[in-house]
């Protein structure tokens, strides 16, 4: 028995379909991860680190958009084939409700993205409304994406289900 | 001691950023309750999401845009308080629409 399908009619191991998914699931880490750095630099904001927080800030929504594209062809074009593993497997709602969700979740997270280096921009030392403003940004952003990682955990998960019970 | 007031953009990015939020939840509601509404999406760009995200991105930076230069440039007059607590409510009301709507319809 060649490859990992053993569903009949499945397209054989494609390997830059897997290194397409694990893309972007490293670029929403990293987004996470920079989003964090400036919520943290955001709560410590002196003279001295202005300068990082806005690099980082602009860096969360390069990250995320590139994430958010990868992410996007693969959902388009190669991840039908697994949904259809999920839906025949015992974790349907893997797709129904987890994907679902996170499709249109994501959307938000990169609005979000987007927003951050507005608000960062000022000068966070000495202005307090802007300061607040981005750490609730950037903390909405590790929370949304931390909740995307969760997601697309279930949804591999659903996958493996489905193989596992053919 | 810094003008604290929020920045032009700021502002007029936050509003947009709970409009574009809130019009992604409802969207969602729209094209998976009517087949008219899913396949005039479809039909536009091949894939539903692929309309669906180009119209909320547009969504966001237009409305952004324009807001910005409401005013005859000056912006939307808001506090700092209520556009922090627009944004943080306005995405989580968003979210929670979202996740109710497949948890209790979908």
């Amino acid at each position: 028995m060649g490859g990992v399908y053993w569903i009949e009619n499945t397209p054989p191991l494609n390997p830059m379909k897997e290194i397409l998914l694990m893309t972007h699931v490293m670029l929403g880490v990293l987004s996470i991860l920079a989003s964090l750095w400036v919520f943290v630099d955001a709560l410590n904001a002196s003279e001295g680190n202005l300068e990082r927080i806005r690099l980082l800030s602009r860096f969360v929504p390069m990250v995320m958009t590139a994430g958010f594209l990868v992410a996007g062809y693969w959902y388009v074009n190669l991840y039908p084939a697994d949904k259809a593993i999920i839906l025949k497997g015992p974790w349907p709602f893997a797709h129904d409700f987890f994907m679902e969700t996170k499709e249109h979740l994501v959307l938000m997270l990169l609005l979000l993205a987007a927003y951050l280096p507005i608000v960062a921009s000022a000068n966070l030392a000495l202005n307090h409304d802007a300061r607040r403003l981005t750490l609730w940004v950037s903390a909405l952003i590790v929370l949304m994406g931390l909740l995307m990682e969760g997601e697309g955990g279930v949804i591999s998960m659903g996958v493996r289900m489905g193989l596992l019970t053919h | 001691m810094e003008n604290s007031r929020l920045s032009n953009n700021a502002t007029a990015f936050g509003i947009s950023l709970v409009v574009a939020s809130i019009a992604n939840a409802l969207l969602v509601a729209a094209k998976e309750k009517s087949p008219k509404v899913l396949a005039f999406m479809k039909g536009l760009t091949g894939h539903h999401w692929i309309t669906h995200c180009t119209f909320i991105i547009l969504l966001f930076l237009v409305l952004g845009w324009l807001l910005s230069r409401a005013n005859g440039g000056e912006g939307i007059r808001m506090s700092s308080g209520s556009l922090n607590i627009t944004v943080v409510a306005g995405v989580t009301l968003s979210a929670l629409i979202i996740v109710g709507f497949y948890l209790i319809v979908g």
